[in-house]
């Protein structure tokens, strides 16, 4: 909101705010490949993310943290950018298991990507492959600790070079056809 | 010096005159039926609501015009229908053929509707409502196209069964009491025979209740409103089809008050009232196309009427006749919501169109207005005559009718969500790109009812003002209300401004919030950008749910629908088939069988000479 | 202008925020609880203040046009309004208390205000699961308010009244609770509420898993927040009224939340133990033996 505050009240809005949103994870979990089966696990009873104010969401619109769990085909990749392009703003990326690292075991597959960042923002990586429910809250809670600095700054670092993820994404899928980023 | 006879006469002339203005002028049809019906409005709304009285002697019978307080409220719902209705028509009916032929008949129906309510005598009563029946006929088959056809004939058929029905009460009175003046035949019929009284009260009711749709005789309505011209449908729907309302009100208060069944006729109209509305909202769930959905919401809502009227007590006379001016205004603006989209989409099918709220903004609205009016939600006017429908039940001791009652209610959510919904709401289409808004003629109509709708909500004491002097004229009825406060017998009262100020000054606080925050962030994007699990729809692919939308509803109430009466009357028409076909039998084309089927008749009625079926005539 | 003017003003204020506060914290609760029967911790009882601060604090907002952009205003015009015509407390100069004789056909009504206004705003989004989330909705709607109309006029005949202060008056000690006065009536009651509380059995309308929760999927930022806020309140208003017209109503707060907490729980608890039913499953279990619960009432007040 554009409204003058003082600076102190400032300071205590915006502490609110990122309490609420540290302790307030909305999960959009793609499950993109092998490590979907690891969500489930992580949100019941043995593990229970829930305590950590971790939720699954519904849609895009609702999500605040996309969690890419694991190996992502070129043609997967297109959903996921148009998933990421329908959240709001601020929103966080996952990159769960190795895959989303470095290719991990597809690292020389001809139609899956070997690095996440380069086409959308990541905030926080879990490796392993898989990494265990334990992994997965930890990385959790490291996103809630970069959120708490106020680093997770993913949306603005996409908005601002969106050249250069536009270029990079608009290489490896060839029938592009994407509407603009418009939010 | 205005009184009736000029009223009636600038109709008739002014109809010969459109037809005429037809051949000669371009366009001269449409201004000249409008400033007719202009000045025919100006000339009702000028007539004191009590008097111009006028009686013309025609051999033994006399025909007496005059206005009273009763027949002056629906004189004025038909005369300012009529006039949007044609106004409606102007841009509507634009470029169509035989248009002289349907202003002609436009303002026909709309003379006959004025004879009806001025008329005081049986016999001009039964005249204009053959006027009344023939032109709306002539209009509901204006397209010419087989389906047309049929819905007129399946009209002219019911209408008249109803018109039979009520020349034989005129002439049962007739023979009883010697005169053809209403207020005779009223004085004199709380003197005549159980009988009479009976027949008479069920003949007319039924001939009435055909108008009016009531529930087995509603057969007609459907496909007649579908087929007539939609703004001859609002006139259709919102003032003649409400002159069956007039007749049941007289059939009622004057004629089964004074007996012994009055109690019986009462609660059988209600019922009867009751079952329509709950039906007709279950039938105008399933329906897809748009003018047939509001057709059976029509008749559902003519069924609170009745339910209203039946009831007997001051507030529910009060909630019928308010409803009866809100239904004018909001079947109106739907059937000419249903007519815009008609016009710029060439369909009312719910399946075909989507997205149409930023092509038709205001028609958009109309709509909007028109279904939280018929849905009864607060604060616009069809919420008052819901809330003194509801007291009246109550106060009246029938439980169970208002169960019935409420389930149509709220059922009509139902159609009303999906009426709006398919039309404007949902993903937009490419082939509704080029679509406009509607010309000004059509959307002036359509703004006016939108803001007397509004208006009817926050002062209910304006409207409700004519309508206590109405049931004045219906006996010896009083209700109270303030301007803005309605009270019923229990001492219950509604202030509709405090509540409408509660609902405005939230919704704008809310309104406010919402528009300022994050304003600068907040982007309007395009139906196409939709959570679809990361697909993206193309321009050619509709993903809007409409076909069958109410489905989850049609399937629970399924065991309900397998009765209809519909089928039903089709069985029967089946049926009687076979029965002539074996009554084609007598004729025989023998001379000397007719002989003594003329002979066997002459013993008959020798042997039942002056008395059938108990009654001297 | 004299303190009794302003202390209604106050009234005005405090009584959303209470709502709110209330509403908010039995959402917690609910979680907890529904953790707990899952064998899990739960979250933080404050968890839905954190989740409704954050969607607030989302910078940007998406929306496909005016009614979308309104609907959650409608929303919770319905359920605020609502609340200011139900008497929160007894004879509490602070607590408003707009009721007017009559007011109990007005509520019925006013609560599909909200209803109406959210199903025409997603049905503008285009999202197919929105649509056939109202679709659900509306139908779901007819099934359960015939029991609880049934049970409404029941009580209204009974007392000749259609007023809930009224009613609250009639119920002035312990054995005049109309929960002990018309059983057969708060039974069918509670069942419609079981239907108007979207738990489950009866969640057809959100189900997340089903149609990505329904009417709300296309809400996001602000307009989900909104839409969550009068959640809370409509709750917290539900169960008031509930409260007034069976339990007596309340004359200080506590006696409120303890009462009000306890009503909640009959929906929440079914609604944890239990799978989903279809929508015309639904409709038809509201038509069976709800609704005869309901003709008893009435026939025991009748005869």
């Amino acid at each position: 909101m554009e409204v003058s505050y003082d600076k102190e009240s400032r300071k205590i809005v915006q502490a609110i705010e990122r309490f609420a949103r540290k302790h307030s994870l909305w999960v959009l979990a793609y499950g993109t490949g092998c490590g979907a089966i690891e969500v489930p696990p992580t949100m019941t009873s043995r593990y229970d993310a829930e305590r950590f104010g971790i939720r699954g969401a519904a849609t895009p619109r609702q999500a605040d943290v996309l969690l890419i769990t694991g190996y992502l085909s070129v043609k997967t990749l297109k959903r996921v950018i148009r998933t990421y392009e329908q959240m709001q703003d601020p929103k966080y990326v996952i990159g769960f298991g190795s895959c989303t690292i470095n290719g991990g075991m597809y690292w020389d597959s001809y139609n899956t990507i070997k690095l996440l960042d380069m086409y959308i923002p990541v905030d926080v990586y879990i490796n392993g492959c898989m990494p265990r429910p334990e992994a997965v809250i930890s990385g959790f809670i490291e996103l809630q600790k970069v959120i708490a600095e106020g680093k997770a700054e993913g949306a603005r670092k996409y908005k601002e070079n969106l050249d250069w993820y536009r270029a990079n994404q608009q290489k490896i899928i060839h029938n592009w056809n994407m509407p603009d980023y418009n939010w | 010096m205005i009184s009736v006879p000029v009223i009636l006469s600038v109709m008739f002339l002014g109809g010969v005159l459109a037809w005429l203005a037809n051949r000669f002028v371009p366009k001269g049809a449409s201004w000249t039926a409008a400033i007719i019906a202009a000045f025919a409005g100006y000339l009702v709304f000028a007539l004191p609501s009590c008097g111009g009285e006028y009686s013309l002697a025609l051999g033994s019978i006399t025909l007496v015009w005059k206005s009273t307080n009763y027949s002056a409220l629906f004189a004025m719902l038909v005369a300012v229908l009529g006039f949007l209705g044609i106004l409606y028509s102007m841009d509507f009916m634009a470029g169509k053929k035989n248009l002289g032929y349907y202003y002609m008949n436009f303002l026909f129906a709309l003379g006959a509707m004025l004879g009806i309510v001025y008329s005081q005598d049986l016999v001009s009563l039964f005249f204009f409502w053959e006027v009344m029946t023939w032109s709306s006929f002539m209009l509901v088959i204006y397209s010419g196209e087989e389906k047309s056809h049929k819905a007129g004939i399946k009209y002219f058929a019911y209408s008249a069964i109803g018109a039979y029905l009520i020349l034989s009460a005129i002439v049962i009175l007739y023979a009883q009491s010697n005169s053809f003046l209403l207020s005779e035949n009223i004085k004199m019929f709380s003197g005549m025979s159980l009988g009479t009284q009976i027949m008479v009260i069920s003949f007319l009711a039924l001939g009435f209740g055909v108008k009016s749709a009531m529930m087995p005789l509603h057969v007609w309505a459907p496909e007649a409103y579908k087929e007539s011209p939609s703004g001859f449908t609002a006139v259709f729907s919102g003032a003649l089809s409400k002159m069956g309302i007039f007749g049941l009100g007289l059939v009622i208060f004057k004629f089964a008050a004074n007996t012994e069944i009055f109690g019986y006729v009462r609660e059988t109209l209600a019922w009867l009232g009751g079952l329509t509305a709950m039906l007709a909202t279950f039938y105008a769930v399933i329906q897809s196309d748009a003018k047939k959905l509001l057709a059976y919401s029509s008749i559902g809502q003519l069924g609170y009427i009745i339910v209203g009227l039946a009831l007997g007590t001051p507030l529910g006379i009060m909630a019928a006749l308010f409803l009866t001016i809100m239904h004018g205004a909001f079947k109106a603006m739907l059937f000419m919501t249903a007519g815009a989209v008609y016009m710029r989409t060439g369909t009312t099918s719910l399946n075909d169109v989507s997205g149409l709220i930023t092509k038709m903004p205001l028609t958009f609205l109309t709509a909007l207005f028109g279904i939280i009016s018929v849905s009864g939600i607060p604060p616009l006017g069809g919420f008052i005559s819901k809330w003194m429908l509801y007291q009246a039940l109550l106060e009246t001791n029938h439980y169970f009718l208002i169960i019935v009652i409420f389930i149509a209610s709220t059922a009509a959510f139902l159609y009303l969500y999906r009426f709006i919904f398919s039309f404007f709401l949902g993903q937009k289409e490419k082939e509704v790109e080029h679509v406009k808004e509607v010309p000004w003629s059509m959307l002036v109509p359509m703004m006016f009812l939108t803001l007397f709708v509004l208006f009817a909500g926050l002062f209910p004491g304006v409207i409700l003002d004519p309508i206590g002097k109405a049931m004045g004229y219906l006996g010896n009825f009083k209700a109270s209300w303030e301007p803005q406060v309605v009270f019923s017998a229990w001492g219950e009262k509604i202030n509709m401004q405090v509540i409408a100020g509660t609902i405005g000054t939230i919704f704008i606080l809310g309104a406010l919030f919402i528009g300022y925050k994050n304003k600068k962030a907040t982007r309007v994007v395009s139906t196409k950008d939709i959570h679809t699990a990361g697909e993206i729809p193309t321009e050619n692919e509709n993903l809007t749910y409409a076909v069958n939308f109410n489905q989850p509803f049609e399937r629970a109430i399924a065991p309900i629908l397998k009765w209809s009466v519909d089928k039903l009357f089709n069985l029967l028409g089946e049926n009687l088939e076979s029965t002539f076909e074996y009554l084609r039998y007598v004729y025989t084309g023998n001379g000397q069988t007719y002989a003594m089927y003329v002979i066997l008749m002459v013993v008959i009625l020798i042997l039942f000479s002056g008395s059938i079926f108990g009654i001297h005539l | 202008m004299d303190s009794s003017t302003w202390i209604k003003i106050l009234g005005y204020i405090i009584t959303p925020i209470t709502a709110f506060v209330v509403g908010v914290t039995y959402g917690g609760i609910v979680r907890v609880i529904t953790a707990r029967v899952q064998n899990r911790f739960g979250p933080p009882i404050t968890q839905n203040f954190w989740d409704i601060i954050k969607l607030y604090s989302k910078k940007t907002a998406v929306h496909h046009g005016l009614m979308q952009h309104w609907g959650p205003i409608f929303a919770i015009t319905a359920s605020v309004t609502s609340l200011f015509f139900i008497p929160v407390l007894k004879d509490s100069p602070l607590w408003l208390n707009n009721s007017f004789n009559g007011d109990i056909i007005f509520l019925l009504y006013m609560m599909v205000f909200g209803s109406l206004g959210m199903a025409l705003g997603a049905g503008q989004t285009g999202n197919p699961n929105s649509a056939i989330g109202v679709a659900r909705g509306l139908a779901l709607m007819v099934g359960y308010e015939v029991p609880f109309v049934l049970a409404l006029v029941a009580i209204m005949i009974q007392f000749k009244t259609t007023s809930i202060a009224e009613l609250m008056a009639v119920q002035d000690g312990f054995s005049n609770w109309l929960i002990f006065q018309s059983p057969f009536a708060f039974i069918a009651a509670i069942l419609a509420f079981l239907g108007m509380m979207h738990y489950a059995p009866f969640d057809v309308t959100f189900a997340p898993a089903e149609i990505a929760s329904g009417p709300a999927s296309e809400f996001g930022g602000k307009y989900l927040a909104l839409m969550q806020t009068s959640g809370s309140i409509f709750t917290f208003a539900k169960l008031v009224l509930f409260t007034d017209i069976f339990l007596g109503g309340a004359g200080d707060l506590v006696t409120l939340i303890v009462k009000t907490f306890l009503l909640y729980m009959i929906p929440v608890l079914t609604g944890i133990v239990n799978p989903r039913y279809r929508t015309e499953q639904a409709i038809t279990f509201f038509w069976k033996w709800p609704t005869v619960f309901g003709i008893i009432a009435i026939l025991i007040v009748v005869l």
